[in-house]
């Protein structure tokens, strides 16, 4: 089945006709931000833009305090942040109060603090998993770095990782921006994730200019 | 550090709290009220020990006196006690949080009406924490009911829902929500205009949008004056808002949304007639059932309420796939107990009449599915599973065809028969009940695995659905089965038992039974005998209920018990024709016979007509004998009289009956 061929001058002609506004754009830069929690870029953006925030920034900066304290590895301010700003939360998330609990765990291993590890293992994380039995795999995967010497390089070291951390806090900043009324996903990896897709679907049928690299957003002729 | 740090062990925190001597003062009271707080959210284990320790009466005193304290300083609050009540509040809260003891200690300290005076607090962070904490307690059964038809509790939810705090508002619609009980209390809400408030609050936020309209939705249940009021609210407005809210971008919202326009299609139908919303409404929940966790677990169970005993709904929920989308999450791994009994029910709903839905059940990976959920840990999966199998089992076709003959079925329902839930043993019979029927293979598994003995152990039960269920499958499972299966079930049943049954209360167990015994007699002259063993204990049952007539169905089912055995020999002839047609001359007193004959039930009069079919059978000898005797008793002019019998199959009997007598006579002549 031969495919359509659309050259770089025709598509150009075509993607000049789509109108897309300035005041479009800011609101979803502003999404992005505030939804990320970058409090300050919001601001100034706000204020050199004069694209207003959906959402207080003072709240924000609670959110963000949380997350600040949950990456510099301390879990416990964090708790006691989230806790202060709405009680309900950790309480109606079991998954996530796990998951905080999994990376208190996590940085006492980290700081080679084995006795006290093992202690917090067995009076918070267990009774986790004896209340809820989907917690149990994850547990023991958490519990068995502490049979290794060489922490990093074992079996589940990748628990160690700083994408432990993000998968956490992101975790936790969705949590947040729910218990707010707010849409726990900014609209820009939904934007992008739609060109993907529209492109996929368009190669079936054509070949024409594609942007290969999101972030460059350049038109690469099709390969002849 | 873990709680068992030196002074942070839960026993030395708990002596800290509370009033008076031993407890501690400010900071450091507001730091272990802080500190217990964040050991619990979250942590069951932790709750427990705490209540176990008594520490719940303690931080509500610590509330009260907080509480009162900030009244006492003339509203400026010290920002110390506006601290201490958060913190006190906060872990009330969390105590009544998922932890049925935590409720029930937080109720029993009395800490409702000290929450509930904190919300006119000019803090907003105490009103915040007041509001959770009390929106907490609220969603727990055990809370207590606000009885709306009082005024004043009435204007304290009225205050409430007029507050800017959405944490209020939300309170207040839980509140209404969980108290909302008789027809009464929804007219008084919706007097009080609640719902028009709840109506203009859907514009907020999702979480306040999710609070209202589940209290619209219990404002609206049930109850036909309320539902129409709201629905006419500003000419459909309140309606229109639901419409949009059902493609709300959150699915709970959409999900809420749905179950208020389905409780405003039940109590006030003329308002959600057209099949375009209700059309929609399937599509919405169709693709609901796809959603994790609440969502996905609540919605099948809508979708069957919307859909229920609707055919045209029905064939909308299967041209959008609604078979392929719930039983592609059957074949899930692990699937929670509640969404699987969903799953069920909704499948159930959509076999109960369409044959092209009981259909596409058949998979053999579906029915394996069907037939695990049999065995499942949760009574109302096991209920749901039976059915399923009940609704698909109603398809002749497929029965026919032979599938579901395996043994794993009937053996599964067969234990279910013992299960402990009577629910469940329900459930099962009506399963078996249509499984039995036709099926000779599926019979004999049914009794090799020993159903009949629990089937009849069922039809003694004090519980009058078992009983009842039970004999309908024992007499499924008699119709048309072999000799020796009949004598088998006959057997276990026993003589005693099935005229008992045919003296049941019960008028419909009364005609399970007799239409049982007409399954036992027809087409087969052996099993005749049955009826006029010990002293023809079971011939004497059947007329005496033919002459009580407690029902129609019990006289329409005695009279085909003896055409079925004036079907038979000669002497079966005669001893049927003797209960018709008493021997005495003269007699004043209309028997039975002629007053069933005129009935205005079509079936009452095609069953006696029957017999009479089969005492004149001219192929036997002693037909002409009983034909003058039915001349004799007036009743060949009662058949005359129904030449005109405005049913057809009357008509044609009556032809046949008359026809034959003609023939007797001329033979004799």
């Amino acid at each position: 089945m031969s495919k359509k061929v659309i050259t770089r001058e025709e598509w150009e002609r075509k993607l000049k006709d789509v109108k897309i506004s300035k005041k479009d754009m800011n609101k979803l830069v502003m999404n992005f931000l505030v939804t990320e929690g970058f409090v300050d870029a919001a601001e100034k953006f706000w204020i050199e833009s004069g694209t207003e925030p959906d959402i207080d920034l003072a709240t924000i900066t609670d959110r963000m305090a949380v997350k600040k304290a949950l990456q510099s590895g301390n879990v416990e301010d964090a708790i006691e942040k989230v806790n202060d700003l709405n009680p309900t939360i950790l309480d109606t998330n079991p998954q996530l109060y796990f998951h905080l609990q999994q990376q208190r765990l996590i940085e006492l291993i980290r700081s080679g603090n084995v006795e006290e590890a093992l202690e917090f293992a067995q009076e918070e994380l267990v009774p986790r998993g004896e209340e809820n039995q989907n917690f149990l795999e994850e547990l023991e995967r958490t519990v068995a770095l502490l049979a290794f010497d060489d922490v990093k390089n074992c079996p589940y070291g990748e628990l160690l990782d700083v994408s432990q951390h993000l998968k956490t806090a992101s975790e936790l900043n969705a949590a947040i921006l729910t218990s707010q009324s707010h849409e726990k996903d900014p609209k820009l990896p939904t934007l992008l994730k739609m060109l993907i897709w529209a492109q996929n679907q368009l190669d079936e049928k054509a070949v024409y200019p594609r942007i290969n690299d999101i972030t460059a957003a350049i038109l690469e002729d099709p390969a002849v | 550090m873990p709680a068992s740090a030196a002074n942070n062990r839960p026993e030395d925190l708990t002596a800290r709290l509370g009033v008076g001597a031993g407890a501690a003062q400010g900071e450091a009271l507001l730091k272990a009220l802080r500190e217990v707080k964040n050991q619990i959210i979250g942590n069951k284990t932790k709750k427990l020990l705490y209540l176990h320790l008594g520490a719940v009466p303690k931080i509500v005193s610590v509330l009260a006196a907080a509480g009162s304290a900030s009244d006492d300083s003339g509203g400026i609050s010290r920002g110390g006690d506006a601290a201490v009540i958060v913190q006190a509040a906060a872990a009330i809260g969390s105590f009544a949080c998922g932890v049925e003891d935590g409720v029930r200690a937080v109720l029993d300290a009395g800490a409702v009406p000290h929450l509930t005076s904190i919300l006119s607090h000019h803090d907003e962070k105490v009103v915040d924490a007041g509001a959770r904490s009390l929106k907490m307690i609220f969603q727990s059964e055990l809370a207590p009911k606000y009885d709306v038809l009082q005024e004043e509790n009435l204007n304290f939810l009225l205050s409430l829902l007029d507050s800017d705090n959405e944490n209020v508002t939300e309170l207040a619609a839980s509140i209404i929500a969980h108290s909302c009980e008789t027809n009464e209390q929804q007219k008084a809400l919706c007097d009080a205009g609640v719902l028009l408030r709840f109506v203009s609050l859907l514009g907020g936020s999702s979480n306040q949008k999710d609070g209202c309209l589940e209290s619209i939705a219990a404002v609206i249940k049930n109850n036909t004056e309320v539902s129409s009021r709201f629905s006419c609210t500003g000419n459909g407005k309140a309606l229109n808002a639901l419409a949009n809210l059902i493609q709300d971008r959150y699915p709970q919202t959409r999900l809420l949304a749905c179950k208020c326009l389905i409780a405003v299609g039940h109590a006030s139908p003329c308002y959600v007639e057209e099949l375009q919303i209700k059309t929609k409404l399937v599509l919405v929940l169709v693709e609901l059932l796809e959603e994790p966790g609440r969502v996905g677990n609540e919605a099948p169970f809508s979708l069957k309420t919307l859909i229920a005993d609707d055919e045209e709904l029905h064939k909308q929920a299967l041209s959008v796939n609604a078979i392929e989308k719930l039983c592609s999450i059957l074949q899930m791994s692990s699937v929670q107990a509640r969404r699987l009994q969903g799953i069920l029910l909704a499948l159930a709903e959509l076999c109960s009449k369409l044959e092209k839905c009981r259909c596409q059940l058949m998979s053999p990976q579906v029915l394996n599915l069907i037939v695990d959920a049999l065995k499942h840990d949760c009574m109302d999966v096991r209920v749901a599973a039976c059915n399923c199998i009940r609704n698909i089992t109603r398809s002749l076709k497929n029965l026919s065809a032979g599938c579901l003959s395996s043994e794993a079925f009937i053996v599964r329902l067969v234990q279910l028969l013992h299960d402990p839930s009577t629910s469940v043993q329900i459930a099962a019979l009506g399963a078996l009940c249509n499984i039995v029927i036709n099926c000779a293979t599926r019979k004999s598994v049914l009794i090799k695995c020993g159903g009949v003995s629990q089937l009849v152990q069922l039809s003694k039960s004090m519980d009058s659905v078992l009983r009842s269920k039970s004999v309908l499958a024992l007499r499924n499972l008699m119709f048309l089965a072999d000799i020796t299966d009949k004598e088998f079930i006959l057997k276990e049943l026993t003589l005693c038992t099935l005229a008992s049954l045919i003296y049941d209360s019960e008028c419909s167990i009364q005609e399970q039974a007799l239409a049982l015994i007409s399954g036992l007699v027809d087409g087969c002259s052996q099993s005749v005998k049955h009826v006029f063993a010990q002293d023809s204990i079971i011939l004497d049952a059947v007329m005496r209920q033919l002459q009580n007539a407690s029902s129609i169905g019990v006289c329409i089912q005695g009279m085909f018990v003896l055409s079925n055995i004036a079907a038979g020999s000669e002497s079966d002839k005669d001893t049927v024709m003797n209960y018709l047609v008493p021997p005495q001359t003269d007699s004043c007193i209309p028997s039975f016979t002629i007053k069933f004959l005129q009935s205005k039930d079509i079936l009452l009069r095609v069953a006696s007509l029957w017999c009479f079919v089969n005492l004149t059978d001219p192929a036997s000898v002693g037909s002409s004998r009983r034909v003058a005797r039915l001349q004799d008793a007036g009743i060949v002019l009662q058949l005359k009289s129904m030449l005109n019998d405005p049913c057809l199959d009357c008509k044609l009997r009556v032809r046949m009956i008359l026809e034959q007598c003609m023939e007797l006579e001329t033979a004799q002549a």
